[in-house]
């Protein structure tokens, strides 16, 4: 009987371990059962508001109950239900947004929905201020991390439900914020960090190059400034606020630092250098956004020098350019990570817990560095970008990246407002930009002035 | 004194009023065109009851909870296949009520052929004889590397109906397992040698015919069998021993996983939510369908599952789930259990009958959890069907005949006379008369 029993043990072993197996599949299926249903194509999904309550996305919106161009800026970034975008609020959030609980299912008249942290009114007047022009713009609180603006020229009315696909402009589906362009001078901020991580912030002062409109390295290339008559003899604060090439090209080259070190910075940053490392990317609430890349290979060398410009080969994203002005503006080296979504409401109509502040897993540089960074780009706002915010020091860089082939340029203003009652970090990219067209600094300034108009409201 | 749980009259009455509660949801719930859909349905599911009971009645045995719990199942399969994408009974049940009697008949069977342990005991040389020609003819009818036998449109898997032979040589009797003979430095059994060398051949068999998803079934009853016969009384081996086969099997089990095909490697390692419309397209529409239905289903007939490739054996739980919910689909799994439970109930008498019972659990509890866990992204996904309510002859065959071996060790027969007793009286041990354990 001994054996029999035995017999009776491993059965009852075998039953427990199924029955265990059976708990965890109703658990999950009780945990995960949201985002099953999320991945259903017919699937009831809530609406989407920005930070007032303005409607971003409905799924039963029409021409006739919004407009036929409501949602046109926000269109490329929130996105629709339709999966013809996949990096967009609505495609990444569809569990968040789906009207179904696994215990009641489907409810068509849940109140499922995602409260953002954007301000459509500024987000469309700012959109509207690029005129014809394409690009994008992105600006959020570098204290909490709360995306106030955030859109990208062209971009798709979800409302033509893609009827007219064919016809839409390169780049109408995707927000071009989180994608990667050619930084161009504001790429001057890395690498003033990096000399000042290496170099020591006295030494960096006491550092002083010629430019007469251009320089030969010691390749034996010519870097040129923007400027055919030169700047002369200039420390930091005048090249930074100059954008002098022909300088920087010679702080690239000074023996009082190494490549290595300008590597290590970049690194700490969030640079891919070489391609030796793994793309990452930055994650906004379910949006990737991509980050920085470049290549290094000799100090002397032209193409690392135009790299440490910020042109070439040279790729960040305004979403990371606008994120490292946290690390500055706070004085921290540490980024503030932004977030679009401040919270959710569940089928039963139950608000969530809001969003927190989130910030970069590693420090980017020191905090004294970071606010001897803050001063140069200060010197740089106060001097040259005054008039941005009346009553506020708005510290920037300005950049033109130069693009593709036809060397077509980019223009670009990334900063940060230096006023603890409005912590506003931005980036503005415009396309192909010629003289007498809008500039990014007039978009600034109406970006500027309507988001502290409206948040004092 | 045997165990059934509940009175004769009590079960009946609580097999009835379950397919009626059914029959009531699908009337009330269900997604059918005219009532006649339902009338069809309901004369062929209350009929099978009534035929079943009366059958039930007739060999009425010293337990009945099985037969009873089989019927049961077997006719809340038929609601749920009838109903899959829209009640009607002729285009998706008919079939399988038709395999739902073969089942019943098949399940008899399996009684009467295993209830004297010590008959089927001394024809296990015959079993291996049949195991032979099934592997024969799966090599050669199949063509090709297939588990199927086609025949003007008639399908069977033969490999299915290897398993209960396959359990009936996994078990034996203490007898067997005495008869020892010395190879290098291990004392091991003739009919422990034949078995290695049976799995052997069914694992081949199944590697070559790309037919993996049922190797676990066959081997997990192997390894009951392995821990019955380790485990034996003055088996003698040692708790280091056990410990040094335990490693050699998950190490076994690594290189296996590590050899396994590409087209095995990318089940292992899928992320079905990564394509979700190519590869894994499948249990993808089974969980969106399981979230669809909830706890209470959207109703026999209106699930969207139906559309889905193999919904009706492969993905059949999440099918359950979708159109009854995961209330029916749980009640569907915890009557199988509780069928393999009276096991526990009512104990074997033979040592024989106890690892022949091991076995049959194994193969079920296995087959149950390739099936549902398999389909929900638990574990890899191998196509088994789920034992009882997936469509399929050849399964629902071999599960009634697994049931009817179950029973036949809880309605053994001691009495019986055996041919080869008569001829060595003297071979024959006094206490084996009743049990040999």
């Amino acid at each position: 009987m001994k054996s029999i029993r035995r017999g009776q043990h491993l059965i009852t072993i075998m039953l427990l371990v199924f029955l265990l197996m059976f708990g965890v599949l109703i658990y999950r299926l009780q945990t995960k059962a949201a985002f099953y249903i999320s991945h259903s194509s017919d699937m009831s999904l809530g609406k989407v508001y920005d930070r007032r309550g303005d409607v971003l996305f409905d799924p039963k919106a029409t021409a006739g109950t919004y407009g036929a161009d409501y949602f046109i800026d926000v269109g490329n970034l929130i996105g629709d239900d339709s999966r013809q975008m996949t990096n967009t609020l609505v495609s990444q959030n569809r569990e968040r947004l789906a009207n179904f609980s696994f215990m009641l299912g489907e409810q068509t008249d849940g109140q499922a929905s995602v409260c953002t942290t954007l301000d459509h009114t500024v987000n469309r007047r700012v959109y509207d201020r690029f005129g014809w022009k394409n690009g994008c713009a992105v600006a959020y609180n570098y204290v909490t991390g709360e995306i106030y603006v955030c859109f990208s020229k062209p971009s798709v009315n979800i409302l033509d439900h893609y009827e007219n696909i064919d016809s839409l402009e390169d780049g109408s589906l995707l927000c071009k914020v989180f994608y990667p362009t050619v930084p161009g001078s504001t790429q001057k901020i890395a690498t003033t960090l990096a000399a000042l991580e290496h170099m020591g912030y006295e030494t960096l002062m006491e550092k002083s190059y010629s430019c007469i409109g251009g320089y030969q390295n010691l390749g034996g290339e010519v870097i040129k400034c923007h400027k055919d008559a030169g700047h002369g003899i200039q420390d930091i604060n005048e090249a930074f606020a100059n954008s002098c090439n022909p300088w920087f090209a010679q702080l690239v080259e000074d023996p009082g630092w190494k490549l290595s070190d300008i590597e290590e910075t970049y690194h700490s940053m969030g640079y891919n250098i070489n391609n030796e490392d793994t793309p990452q990317t930055i994650d906004v609430d379910g949006i990737s956004a991509f980050t920085a890349s470049t290549n290094l290979t000799d100090k002397t060398d032209f193409n690392t020098q135009w790299g440490c410009m910020g042109q070439g080969t040279t790729l960040v994203s305004p979403l990371q350019l606008m994120v490292w002005q946290s690390a500055i503006a706070n004085q921290t080296g540490v980024a503030t990570m932004p977030h679009l979504i401040d919270h959710t409401v569940s089928v039963s109509g139950k608000a969530g817990a809001k969003a927190t502040t989130a910030y970069g897993q590693h420090r980017m540089f020191s905090p004294e560095n970071a606010a001897h960074m803050r001063e140069i780009m200060r010197y740089n706002g106060i001097n040259r970008y005054a008039d941005l915010l009346p009553g506020s020091v708005v510290a920037v860089k300005s950049g033109t990246a130069q693009i593709g082939k036809d060397k077509t340029e980019n223009s670009l203003l990334t900063g940060f407002v230096d006023d603890p009652d409005f912590p506003v970090a931005f980036c503005i990219v415009i396309e192909n930009r010629v003289s007498g067209e809008v500039t990014t600094s007039q978009i600034a300034a109406t970006m500027l002035q309507e988001l502290k108009t409206a948040l004092d409201n | 004194m045997l165990k059934n749980g509940l009175r004769y009259g009590s079960a009946i009455s609580l097999l009835l009023l379950t397919h009626l509660s059914m029959l009531g949801i699908v009337l009330v719930r269900g997604n059918y065109e005219t009532p006649m859909d339902l009338v069809w349905l309901a004369v062929a599911v209350l009929g099978f009851d009534l035929v079943g009971i009366i059958a039930a009645s007739i060999y009425r045995q010293m337990t009945y909870t099985l037969d009873l719990m089989l019927l049961a199942i077997l006719n809340m399969s038929l609601i749920f296949q009838s109903c899959f994408g829209g009640v009607d009974f002729f285009s998706n049940g008919l079939k399988h009520l038709i395999t739902s009697a073969a089942a019943m008949i098949a399940c008899e069977l399996g009684f009467l052929l295993t209830r004297n342990h010590e008959w089927i005991r001394m024809q296990k040389k015959y079993i291996y004889i049949v195991i032979g020609i099934l592997i024969l003819a799966i090599l050669t009818l199949t063509g090709g590397r297939s588990m199927w036998i086609t025949f003007k449109g008639f399908s069977i898997q033969p490999s299915e109906f290897i398993k209960p032979c396959f359990v009936l040589v996994c078990a034996a009797s203490i007898v067997e397992l005495h008869k020892k003979i010395k190879i290098l430095f291990f004392y091991v059994s003739k009919d422990t040698l034949c078995l290695c060398a049976a799995t052997l051949v069914i694992f081949g068999l199944q590697w070559w015919c790309r037919d993996l998803g049922s190797l676990p079934t066959f081997a997990a009853i192997f390894g009951c069998a392995l821990v019955c016969r380790l485990c034996y009384p003055r088996a003698k081996i040692n708790k280091t021993a056990i410990a040094a086969m335990c490693v050699g099997g998950v190490l076994l089990a690594m290189i296996a996983w590590m050899l396994a095909p590409s087209y095995v490697q990318d089940r292992l390692h899928a992320d079905i939510w990564a394509d979700q419309y190519g590869k894994g397209y499948q249990q993808c529409q089974a969980l969106i369908g399981i979230a669809r239905g909830g706890w209470l289903g959207v109703g026999p007939g209106n699930g969207k599952l139906a559309g889905v490739f193999a919904h009706e054996s492969d993905i059949v739980f999440c099918t359950i789930c979708e159109e009854w919910g995961l209330l029916y689909a749980g009640l569907t799994v915890v009557i199988i259990l509780i069928m393999l439970t009276t096991v526990l109930m009512n104990p074997p008498k033979s040592y024989y009958h106890a690892t022949m019972s091991a076995g049959v659990v194994a193969a079920f509890i296995a087959q149950m959890a390739l099936n549902i866990f398999g389909s929900c992204d638990m574990i890899p996904f191998t196509g088994v069907t789920l034992p009882f309510i997936s469509e399929g002859g050849s399964s629902m065959v071999t599960c009634g005949f697994l049931v009817g071996m179950l029973k036949a060790g809880q309605s053994p027969l001691f009495h019986h006379e055996v041919p080869r007793r008569k001829k060595k009286p003297q071979e024959k041990p006094p206490v084996r008369r009743r049990a040999d354990a």
